[in-house]
């Protein structure tokens, strides 16, 4: 009787441990792409093991392809050609890809997987981006969500980058975080501390990469960085310029300001800095040390909700509606803004309302 | 119940920390059907929807976010401000759901309580049943949230 019901427990008990064995062993062979070759501009080719997405491949080999989302398909910025290997397009990549670029084989190469040889074309000032080991050599409190965060520079002991860049900070491995993650954060810093790179970073609650640099980033700790990218800089014109940010879209903004202060710079400007509170202002003595330094600057911090007691003289509303007040003619002006997508779609909208040529808005959308 | 590959993967991807810290699932250690499970019957309980908590939600955070982050006043107990940072965050689930990294607070001006919420709650809410597990950063508590926003 117990054998009846034991051998037919003991036979499928069988078969199905000898079937685990063949999926193990299948995934070890299967899935092992075994070498792959990346054919890079028909210039530079790299061999390396397939099985990774191909973003990762490239860091790995210390070509860093601009993303603001560590690789999970989110952000759109990993866009390269994939000429040859990539295999077929996928769901995760189409919003990100017009027309035109899925026609010429642009992929987001943190969805394509190395299986095969790959032949892509990447633009070759990204062969000049970096990876930096820095030491983080200040944390300075801006406000009750803010901190600006300054980092020496080890190795390389210099970085040049174009104002109004950005770079990838790595947020290690840490208690809250079972994975590296990559996040992107405009350069602040005064462009000719070339051994320094300042980021201004908002707490974003919940988030991986700030939770890092609030709660367990001490000064002397060392991190990676790698960059710069971003196409965001002032152009070389005269145009009157007209400057928006809100929260954190401050750093680029910075540092445009300490370029023009370093250049001599005469071109007319004004800074509408959008707050809720007083206290969301900073770096006021700044500002106000540029409108010295610079004769055509003028900062006009906006505070939306001045809070009880809190003594305020200056503009209040939304941005959007100091822009209305103070902005009469925009057809010679030129607009950088950086902040939220809501206020840059909202201050895009009154800035053409009021004449201006949106080719000359430009923006770095958190995005 | 034995739970499907699918399902094992996607309880997997929330327990890491892959997309969010600490990950979607906190301290919770039920299986993400019992959570699901029994947070869609303490909504059936007090007679709402899902449809209805994700609407009025999306219109609490569609009427905050027209003052960049300040507060606006929703009604006479209640007010809510959005606060956006870079990025984007994903649906975990498998299919291509994206959403701005935007979160909505809601304070009751008589009690003081607040309540936070991102555009991906709205959508795991609505689309999944899935209020995030007991622990996690997100985690809502749907008692709490009908209370608050009906």
């Amino acid at each position: 009787m117990v054998s009846t019901v034991l051998i037919p427990v003991l036979i499928i008990s069988a078969i199905g441990a000898v079937l685990a064995a063949i999926l193990v062993i299948a995934e070890h062979f299967i899935a092992n792409y075994g070498p792959c070759k990346i054919n890079i501009n028909d210039k530079r080719q790299l061999e390396v093991q397939g099985g990774k997405d191909l973003l990762s491949m490239l860091r790995e080999e210390k070509i860093f392809i601009p993303s603001a989302c560590g690789g999970r398909g989110t952000c759109g910025l990993c866009k390269l050609k994939a000429i040859v290997g990539a295999g077929p397009l996928l769901p995760t990549e189409e919003p990100f890809l017009d027309e035109e670029e899925k026609a010429t084989n642009v992929r987001l190469s943190c969805q394509v997987k190395v299986r095969n040889d790959l032949q892509i074309e990447i633009p070759a000032e990204l062969f000049n981006i970096r990876e930096y080991q820095c030491k983080c050599a200040e944390i300075m409190d801006l406000t009750y969500d803010t901190k600006q965060f300054r980092f020496e520079l080890l190795e390389p002991a210099t970085i040049d980058y174009i104002p109004g860049q950005f770079v990838q900070f790595l947020s290690p491995v840490y208690d809250k975080s079972s994975e590296e993650v990559y996040r992107a954060y405009s350069i602040s810093s005064d462009p000719v501390e070339k051994n320094i790179i300042e980021l201004i970073i908002r707490l974003v609650p919940g988030g991986i990469c700030t939770t890092y640099c609030f709660e367990y980033l001490r000064v002397g700790d060392e991190v990676k960085l790698n960059g710069p990218y971003g196409e965001f800089r002032l152009t070389e014109t005269d145009a009157p310029i007209i400057f928006v940010a809100g929260g954190s879209g401050m750093a680029p903004i910075k540092c445009l300001l300490h370029q023009m202060k370093n250049t001599n710079s005469q071109r007319t400007a004004r800074y509408f800095f959008g707050a809720n509170t007083v206290k969301d202002i900073s770096h006021y003595k700044l500002m106000k040390q540029f409108e010295a330094d610079l004769p055509g600057f003028t900062y006009i911090p906006v505070v939306s909700d001045p809070a009880e007691g809190e003594e305020w003289t200056g503009e209040t509303g939304l941005v959007t509606e100091a822009l209305m007040e103070n902005v009469k003619n925009t057809t010679e002006c030129e607009a950088y803004l950086c902040g939220s997508p809501g206020m840059i779609t909202a201050v895009i909208k009154v800035l053409t309302e009021l004449g201006m040529d949106e080719a000359k808005i430009f923006y770095d959308k958190f995005e | 119940m034995k739970e499907s590959p699918q399902r094992r993967e996607l309880e997997e991807v929330l327990r890491s920390s892959k997309l969010v810290a600490y990950g979607f699932m906190g301290m919770d250690t039920r299986h993400l059907s019992e959570i699901i499970d029994n947070d869609l019957a303490e909504v059936s309980r007090a007679g709402y929807t899902l449809e209805q908590l994700a609407g009025r939600m999306q219109e609490i955070t569609d009427q905050a976010a027209t003052r960049f982050g300040g507060w606006v006043e929703i009604n006479e107990n209640l007010r809510a401000r959005v606060v956006e940072a870079k990025g984007r965050l994903v649906c975990p689930w498998p299919h291509p759901g994206r959403f701005n990294k935007r979160v909505t607070m809601v304070e009751h001006l008589k009690t003081g309580e607040t309540i936070s919420w991102s555009d991906l709650n709205i959508h795991m809410i609505s689309e999944h049943g899935f209020f995030e597990g007991k622990g996690s950063a997100f985690r809502l508590e749907p008692e709490e949230l009908f209370q608050m926003i009906f």
